[in-house]
């Protein structure tokens, strides 16, 4: 990894996140082999593959979570550098322009719902904890930014009616709305949410969709999510990669995706069963 | 050779006392999930009885010391039914600060039924030219193996019970994970009472065998305490010897500390042990058996 | 000439305009008006003590409250905020007290003594707080414990410092080298500096400071993904703890004018501890009630009603603390809610009665 750190890197032009030749192990267990994708400007990317096949541990790569891997994920950050994930500090990535959320929410559940979105807007205030204690005119007109700011997002999502209500007790679809739109306040250019539509019924999901759609439009990002829901994936994504084991299956638009046979031998089951 | 097996004996009798303690406290760390602050409270309070019952009613040290351990059981009972099992909901640091209440409740308890002199306990073998004896040198009380003797006996007694047996296999799921386990039928009610109970009666055995050094009184146990939580992050709070491993430790370095190193230094061993242990956690952070859990996302 | 002049007017613009955003603030917000009800209602004590009304004693009592608010307060932005414990409050405390008399024999004035001793406790609060990057939960209570253990040691023995068991005697503080405070303009500079430091807790928890405390203690992993650095804001909160504690140290010592060492113990730690939890964690004026509670009540009132038998107040406030963690195990500050919902019950109820009398009319 260190012999990375100077080398400069190249992406092709409309390519925002190059994953290469990444592997990750846990002991003796090979959580992520060899797996290589990437994901273009502006796209709604899909990662898919049966239990244990290692998604979760594709994010926790990218997003830094987890050290002493393999392989190199290049990135075209917020400005327009293109870098190597692996040399950023996992407190640093949201600073590059990508934010992800998590499969069991993780938001603060004793601050409102306006309060956790200023959390994603964390690295994107300029005033220091000085300025908080003195109230500077600075701190206060910056809080009164990005308030509106997030408020601008519930907006967006139709939530803006929950803005003062703490978190705790919200249903879960609302849950799950809260942290996507806390990703938003970072003006990300990468997106990954891990099965966004995991405990949602059928209503929300369908909303989801819809949602995942505008947010690429108006907000002029790229969404990685992995879902278990296949109907969901298949209806939203521009293109899907299918692990299995850790191992790349295969790669492409939904149909060639759900023709695949490979993929259907591992993901779907095979049809002469 | 002689002032060195003076010393380690010594150790082994202070070590024995913070291993009683901090075994109590590691019991009711991994069963009610709280730091029990009143550990050294609940010794001194049913010290307290034994040393009324032996100065003002003339029991016999080998009467009154039973008599202390069955009142340290009921006292065990009250706190967890009365006290600990209601603020289930309460959360951890709320039961601490319920063990906090305790010591309060229990210093204010203390003058009120035993007055507010301190009383003094005897050894159970008083120390006398004729019940000591003599190995390379070194002058060794009988009292002093019968308590170091005692003190294994019980710990190994309970490590067998813990590991050999129904009840002790309650108690080491529990402390594994409460919630599953009273899903699955184990006793947990039961077997909270049983740890405060057990922790009780080693806090009392505890201030029994410190008493004669000083004399029974409301601060008696304070330093043992302090000493049997640093027993039990150096040993780790994973495992129920871990502690006891940890308290011979501290007693063993202290006393070596505070015999050889010049009189300038010597007074600072505690203080020495204490930045010892710090550095030591500051490299293994979770004591000297215990293994790092890890959180997944 | 012309520049320090024009330096002049910008920081007269400067402090016109702070001023008047902290007058508009007060106006508009609730808890700057609560902040200097609080004030007023401490002096009022004074008051009425000068005009023997109260006890002289009172005042005694209530400078302890104020103090021991000072301390919770920084525990509670440690405990509630930013969700870690520490159980050496007593040492810091202790250590501000000893600190700021020393430097004064040294020949310091009030400021600077006060100023080098909180520079020091910085430092003391940074070394904790890279401690704990390392170790976490019960381990990191049990260590800062430790930490408390060997100050409370260092008074005891180091007598260049603390003159050990013989203690040290301080003088009524002298501000700027000319204003010297007699006892009531202490207590009044007392409560004056307990309300600045909850305007800045207040400041600082409502801020992205404080919105990252809680993230890191709600969910680690989260707070990393969102770019909150779990190093920097550690160190923050266990400096600011210190720095709390250690201003209430300085208190103590300017108020008591006497520092012995067997005070700062680990019972002392305890009940700081206490004093958060019964109070109300993240809440201020919780802290407030949390200090009354476990040290106002039993010295006003229980010592008193219960004086004829030892060791009874003790009793009784250790079932009180009890009862209240177990009651309100989300802290007293709760309890105004809980009137407020009683008091609603009752209005519907009697509203309800009022209903059904016409109709039957």
């Amino acid at each position: 990894m260190s012999d990375n750190t100077n080398k400069s890197y190249v992406l092709k032009p409309g390519t925002l996140l190059d994953i290469q030749n990444l592997s990750m192990r846990f002991g003796g267990l090979t959580a992520v082999n060899n797996l290589s994708f990437d994901i273009k400007e502006n796209e709604i990317f899909g990662l898919i593959g049966p239990n244990g096949a290692g998604k979760t541990t594709v994010f926790n790569c990218i997003t830094q979570f987890y050290k002493d891997k393999d392989g190199i994920i290049i990135f075209n950050n917020k400005k327009n550098e293109i870098i190597n994930l692996n040399d950023i500090h996992v407190e640093k990535i949201i600073k590059e322009g990508l934010v992800r959320t998590f499969q069991n929410v993780e938001l603060i559940k004793d601050l409102s719902v306006i309060d956790n979105l200023l959390i994603g807007a964390h690295t994107l205030f300029k005033s220091d904890f000085i300025g908080h204690i003195f109230r500077s005119k600075r701190a206060s007109e910056e809080e009164t930014f990005y308030k509106a700011k997030a408020l601008e997002i519930l907006k967006f999502m139709k939530i803006d009616y929950l803005k003062d209500q703490y978190v705790a007790g919200q249903p879960y679809g609302i849950l799950k709305k809260i942290g996507i739109a806390r990703t938003l306040m970072s003006n990300p250019k990468l997106i990954i949410l891990d099965e966004p539509a995991a405990g949602l019924n059928e209503t929300e999901t369908t909303e989801l969709s819809k949602l995942m759609i505008q947010i690429k439009e108006n907000y002029k990002c790229s969404i990685l999510l992995v879902e278990h829901d296949m109907g969901f994936v298949m209806g939203v994504c521009d293109r899907i990669c299918a692990i299995n084991f850790g191992k790349f299956l295969a790669l492409g638009t939904p149909d060639y995706i759900k023709r695949h046979p490979d993929v259907q031998e591992a993901y779907l089951g095979r049809d002469d069963e | 050779m002689s002032v060195f097996l003076q010393l380690l004996f010594r150790s082994l009798e202070t070590g024995s006392v913070f291993a009683l303690a901090s075994l109590g406290i590691v019991l009711i760390y991994r069963t009610s999930k709280t730091t029990n602050f009143a550990q050294g409270s609940i010794g001194t309070l049913n010290a307290f009885v034994a040393a009324t019952l032996l100065m003002k009613w003339g029991w016999s040290i080998w009467a009154v010391v039973p008599a202390a351990m069955v009142t340290a059981i009921i006292t065990g009972f009250i706190i967890d039914t009365v006290f600990i099992r209601p603020a289930n909901k309460v959360g951890n640091i709320g039961k601490q600060i319920i063990t906090l209440g305790l010591i309060i409740v229990i210093i204010g308890i203390i003058p009120w039924l035993f007055g507010v002199e301190p009383i003094p306990l005897p050894q159970f073998i008083p120390y006398s030219p004729t019940t000591t004896i003599t190995i390379l040198g070194a002058t060794i009380g009988y009292n002093s193996f019968f308590t170091i003797g005692m003190s294994l006996l019980l710990m190994g007694a309970v490590f067998l019970f813990i590991q050999f047996t129904d009840w002790g296999l309650a108690i080491r799921v529990t402390a594994s994970n409460e919630i599953t386990s009273r899903l699955m039928g184990v006793p947990t009610k039961s077997v909270t009472m049983i740890s405060w109970a057990t922790a009780a009666t080693f806090g009392t055995l505890a201030a029994i065998i410190v008493a004669p050094q000083t004399q029974v009184d409301i601060n008696m146990m304070g330093s043992i305490q302090v000493s049997a939580f640093f027993a039990c992050v150096l040993g780790g709070f994973q495992t129920f010897y871990g502690p006891v491993i940890g308290a011979y430790i501290i007693a063993f370095s202290s006393n070596m500390a505070a015999y050889y190193l010049p009189p300038t230094w010597s007074v600072w061993s505690t203080v020495i042990v204490y930045v010892l242990i710090l550095v030591f956690l500051f490299f293994k952070p979770v004591g000297i058996i215990g293994k790092k859990l890890v959180r997944k996302v | 000439m012309k520049k320090v002049l024009s330096y002049f007017n910008k920081i007269t613009i400067y402090i016109k305009d702070s001023f008047r955003r902290m007058v508009s603030a007060v106006k508009t917000d609730a808890m700057y008006r609560r902040f200097v009800y609080l004030f007023v209602g401490l002096n009022v004590i004074l008051l009425l003590s000068e005009l023997d009304i109260m006890n002289y004693s009172t005042v005694s009592l209530y400078a302890y409250i104020i103090i021991f608010t000072i301390v919770a307060l920084g525990l509670n932005i440690l405990l509630g905020f930013s969700g870690l414990m520490s159980l050496g409050t007593a040492g810091f405390v202790g250590f501000g007290a000893y600190g700021v008399v020393y430097f004064e024999t040294l020949g310091f004035p009030y400021e600077i003594s006060s100023l080098i001793t909180i520079v020091i406790a910085t430092f003391i609060g940074l070394a904790v707080g890279l401690f704990s990057l390392k170790v976490e939960g019960v381990y990191l209570a049990i260590s800062t414990l430790a930490v408390g253990e060997i100050f409370s040691q260092i008074f005891k023995r180091v007598t260049w410092f603390t003159n050990a068991y013989g203690g040290v005697h301080y003088k009524y503080p002298t501000l700027l080298g000319f204003i010297e405070l007699d006892r009531n303009m202490t207590y009044i500079f007392l409560s004056f500096v307990m309300v600045v430091m909850m305007v800045v807790m207040y400041h600082l928890t409502k801020s992205k400071t404080g919105r990252a405390l809680l993230a890191m203690s709600r969910s680690n992993s989260s707070a990393q993904a969102m770019g909150v650095s779990i190093s920097k804001y550690r160190l923050f909160s266990f400096v600011v703890a210190i720095l709390y504690a250690t201003i209430g140290g300085i208190l103590y010592a300017s108020f008591y004018r006497y520092v012995q060492p067997l005070d700062w113990n680990l019972m002392l730690t305890l009940l700081i501890l206490a004093m958060v939890v019964v109070g109300g964690m993240k809440s201020i004026f919780g802290t407030f009630l949390g200090v009354f509670i476990i040290y106002g009540i039993p010295k006003l009132y229980l010592e008193d009603l219960f004086s004829s038998v030892s060791g009874v107040a003790y009793l009784f406030s250790g079932i009180l603390i009890i009862v209240v963690v177990m009651f309100y195990p989300y802290g007293m500050i709760h309890v105004t809610h809980d009137i407020k919902k009683l008091y609603n019950k009752y209005k519907i109820h009697k509203q309800n009665k009022l209903k059904a009398g016409d109709g039957d009319e």
